[in-house]
Parts: structure tokens; sequence; C-alpha cells
């Protein structure tokens, strides 16, 4: 819309100085896209998992043969 | 009447139907009620014998062309690796000479090695590489960085004693009794005792024997046996003899397996040159061989080649248009150069195909979020922290809630979300330091310092908590220590602008002093 004129007039100083400071601003890490697990990763990890449960239990077991 | 079924013919068909634990026991009953040394009943309890030890080898199986993991012990005595200082791009261990147009660390997170976090984790993605000792011995354990084991072989001991606790009476087959020569002269036995003892007992040395002698009894000319010879070797250590057992393997014939594992040594053996060039040579034999197509795109991506590495997964797509590991990459690398929208449309495939769990949700709400799509963001995550299995991934998840905070400007409920982050998980650097910007704002200063201090010690890989700290002890006056923040930093990220505008200053500073 080329005709409309708008009422704001952007200003743009042309005397005087101009002056601009750069803070250097804290950063924040980044948002983490959480990488996807291959199957065969997880397949370890279940397994590693069963294991561990297996081991648990007859822990258990033999704590409970012992007394 | 009742018509049984004949024992080994229904064992046969659990098998198929992968109830392996019912096919297993069956077995056991046939080789109970058929004593080996009667030659009637031989034929049907080798048959079973052989069946048994498929199956419990289909228990416990992996892929072994997936499974790499470096221990501690590989990783900092690494005497496989020719050119101990390579040249810019010919080498995995310095993944920050070649930058093939692929997003800064302001942008894209680091994994502790230096590398941009990928799209997809797999057993050798797990590893990174540190720098020094230290570090490599103080890496946090966690799934998305590394996870150090002390020698190779530990994961699979103790999934070797895994598989031996299953059964109280003992193992199945007492390997030191086993007499290999015998086994090896039938073929039709010895291929399926070696899985046995490869996948199974994890005893690579005797699984090697079996392997010499059977390749001896076929006259060197099988290929099969001269894989699993080159795959033992790789188990060893011994890169060289494995090298040249593929080699003659592929002389005898061209396999795409054969393929992997020789460009799986040359990768340990840090030459990801060479194994570029083998693919592209298994591709001239097997064109549009999506595996070999997804091993080049992994190595131009683990030398930080982002741009080539899409390329690839973009080809591996034309082949395959489900594949998971391309999907998730292409997406991820659209994320981080600022194109949620498409990466948002990859997430979208991967759920219509099926995958659901944490990670494809707290993507799903992320990419949501930066596309401005707020209706989806807060219920995503909320699926993803119901679908968590441990505490880091909680952990992440409450991570990234905690930048959908800060972008709407609920500062309290950010705090909130950093603060859960790190009692799901102690170690999260990322969180600490966010913490840290949100304590300086609040005006607490020695907690923010704190807390910068705390993210630089795990995770001195990012540069972020050095630059940060780096600002405040210049605020606070504190020049030195702020001088010495700034160079770390400056090592984490060259190209950082802000960090050299601030070394700047300081050393113009000192020089007046």
């Amino acid at each position: 819309m080329p005709e409309v004129k708008s009422i704001f007039r952007e200003v743009l100083p042309k005397q005087g100085q101009l002056s601009m400071e750069d803070v250097p601003t804290m950063v924040l890490c980044k948002p983490k896209l959480l990488p996807l697990k291959s199957v065969t990763l997880e397949k370890l990890e279940k397994m590693q998992m069963e294991a561990q449960e297996a081991v648990k239990q007859q822990e258990l077991a033999m704590k409970e043969q012992l007394q | 009447m009742e018509v049984t079924m004949d024992p080994l013919f229904l064992a046969w068909s659990y098998f198929r139907r992968r109830k392996l634990q019912q096919c297993s026991d069956i077995c056991t009953k046939i080789l109970q009620d058929n004593p080996y040394d009667q030659d009637s009943s031989l034929l049907i309890s080798e048959a079973a014998w052989s069946l048994k030890t498929r199956a419990l080898t289909e228990m416990v199986y992996i892929d072994e062309i997936e499974v790499d993991q470096e221990g501690i012990a590989e990783m900092m005595l690494d005497e496989s690796s020719i050119a101990q200082v390579a040249r810019p791009g010919t080498s995995l261990r310095l993944p920050g000479t070649c930058h093939g147009g692929g997003p800064t660390p302001a942008v894209r997170p680091m994994t502790q090695s230096g590398r941009p976090i990928t799209g997809f984790v797999r057993p050798s993605t797990q590893s990174g590489r540190p720098g020094t000792m230290e570090q490599a011995i103080k890496t946090p354990r966690t799934a998305s960085t590394a996870r150090p084991v002390t020698a190779s072989s530990g994961r699979f001991i103790r999934l070797g004693t895994a598989s031996m606790l299953t059964n109280p009476e003992g193992p199945f087959i007492n390997l030191s009794r086993l007499n290999l020569a015998k086994y090896s002269q039938k073929p039709n036995l010895s291929r399926t005792l070696f899985e046995y003892i490869f996948h199974h007992e994890n005893d690579v040395k005797n699984a090697l024997d079996l392997a010499a002698q059977a390749t001896e009894h076929a006259q060197f000319k099988d290929w099969w046996w001269k894989v699993q010879l080159g795959k033992c070797y790789y188990r060893l250590g011994l890169y060289r003899e494995a090298e040249k057992q593929f080699r003659s393997a592929l002389n005898h014939q061209e396999m795409v397996d054969t393929y992997l594992y020789l460009a799986k040594v040359y990768q340990r053996m840090d030459q990801p040159i060479t194994a570029l060039s083998l693919f592209k040579q298994g591709l001239d034999h097997f064109p549009g061989e999506v595996t070999l197509l997804t091993g080049i795109a992994r190595i131009h991506e683990e030398m930080n080649n982002i741009s080539s590495a899409t390329e690839y997964y973009k080809d591996v797509l034309k082949q395959d248009n489900t594949h998971v590991e391309a999907i998730a990459c292409i997406g991820s690398n659209h994320f981080y150069t600022d194109q949620p929208e498409i990466a948002l449309r990859f997430y979208r495939r991967l759920l219509q195909m099926g995958v659901y769990n944490c990670q494809l949700y707290n993507n799903l709400g992320l990419c949501c979020f930066y596309a401005q799509q707020y209706d989806m963001t807060l219920s995503s995550f909320e699926r993803a922290l119901a679908l968590v299995a441990n505490d880091e991934e909680q952990a992440d998840v409450w991570y990234n809630i905690g930048h959908v905070a800060v972008g709407i400007g609920d500062l309290t409920l950010a705090y909130q979300c950093f603060k859960l982050t790190l009692a799901f998980n102690n170690d999260h650097a990322e969180a600490y330091n966010n913490l840290a910007v949100l304590e300086l704002r609040k005006g607490h200063i020695e907690q923010s310092k704190a807390f910068l201090q705390t993210a630089a010690s795990l995770a001195p890989h990012m540069y972020e908590p050095h630059f940060n700290l780096s600002i405040l002890s210049e605020k606070l006056g504190d020049l030195q220590s702020s001088y010495s923040a700034a160079q770390k930093s400056e090592d984490a990220f060259p190209e950082h602008v802000d960090t050299q505008q601030l070394l700047k200053q300081l050393r113009q500073h000192f020089a007046v002093l």
C-alpha cells in the first residue's frame, strides 16, 4: 500500500552525536533436542536392566536363605 | 485320543515365533530324553542341541556392527591410530578442524568431545573422546554425554554373566570341556556353536579357536568364517589382523556386512577417509544400499561436516523413507539452523511412523514452541514427562520446559524448572548456568557466581559458564579471574565475538596499568 501515508514517521537523528554501546550480556545455554535411541542401544539398556534385576533378586533370595 | 506334536517340530515353531524360552525348554527336555551315546537318537539330539544354542544366542543377540564402545583404556592408551597429530580433516579425534557450514556452539549445544549434539544416539556415539585422563575419569555418566567404561569388554562381560545367572544349573555348554576340533569338522553344528560362544558366552578366545580351526577345515575358502575371525580379532583389539581377514573375505564374496565391519575397523584406527572410500567402493557393488549410505553420513557428522552429512541422510531417505536415524538427524539439523517448522515436520513424521517415547515428544514440544504453535507445546511436554524412563531424561525435559518459560517471560516458572532439573540430575551443567543467569537478574551475585563455577567445573567443554563468569568477574572488578575465564571460553569456542571483545578490553586494561 504505497499510497497510504503513515502518521508516524521514522526518526533518524542526523545532527549531534550518535553513540552506541554494546554491553556484553550473560548467555543462556541453548535448548537441547534429545537424541532418539537406536534399537541396539535400547536393547542393550533393557538387557542390562534385566540383568541388574536378576542379580538383585538372587541376592535377596540368598539373604533370605541365610536368615 | 489327543495327538501330540513332535517336540522338535514344536520347538522349531516356537523358535520361529521368537518364543525363545519355550523353545529352549523343549530342547532341554529332548536332550534329557535322548542321551548322546545312542546312534539312533544322535541326529535328533544334535538337532535339538543346535536349536537350543540358536535360541539362547537369539535371547542376548546384539547387532555386532552397531556395538562399539571404547573404554578409558582404549581411549587414553591408544596405540592403533597412525598419526598422533593428524592433519585437519583427516581424523575423527580433532572434530573442530573441519567446519562444513555447521552451526556454531552459539546455537547448537556441544557434546563433551566438541561435536555438535546429534539427533540420534547409537552405542558408539555415546563415548565421547575426552581430551585428558582427568576429564575421562570425571565424565558424568549420562546417556547423552559420555560413558567411559573401564575397558571395552566391561559391558560384554556383564552381559555374559547375566546370561549365566538365568539358569541356575550352570551354563548349557561347558566350554572348557568342549572338543573344539571335533565340532569344527561339522559345518552344520560349528556355526551355531560359534555364535553361541561369541554372543552368549562372550568368550572371544574360545570363539577365535573354533573359527580358526573351522576356517582351516574349509581350506580357507569360506568367507563366513573369515568374517567371524575378523570379528574376534576386532574384539581383541587386533585391528590389523581383523582388517586382513575382512579383506580376504571380501575377495571370496562381496557382502554388505563385511564392508560395514571393515569400515568399523578403519574408524577405530582413526582413518575416516579410508573408511569413506571403502563405503564408496561398497556402493559401486551395492548401489543405493542404505546401511552404506548411513555409514558415510555418520562419518561426515562425526567429522563435524554437518551439511554433507545431511546430504547423505537425504540420500538414505530416498532409498528408505522410514529410516528413523536419517529423519531424526535431518530434523535436529533443521532445528539448529533456525528452521523449527521444518524440523517439526520431520519429527511429526516419526510420530506417524509409530515412534512413541519421551525424547520424541520433548523434541516435538521444543519445535512447536519455536515454530510458534503454542497450543501443542505444553501438552507435548506433558506427554514427554509421562513417558520418561529415568531421572536423566526427566531432568532434560524439565530443562527444556525451563527454556519455554524463559521464552514466555515467566522467570519464576523458569527458576523452578531449572531447580527441578537439578533435583533429578545433579550434574546438569546447562541448568546450573541458566540458574546463575536468573540469580544474577535477582541480584544474588554470590549465588550466581557459585552456580557458574559449578557449571564450569562440570562441563569445561561449554563456553557459556566461562564467558558468564568472565563478565561477572569483570563487573565485580576482579579482572584477573575475568581474564582467565575468558581465555577458557575462547578455548571452548574460538570464534565467539563477545569473548574476543572482552579479551581485547581486558588486555587494554592491563596495558594501561
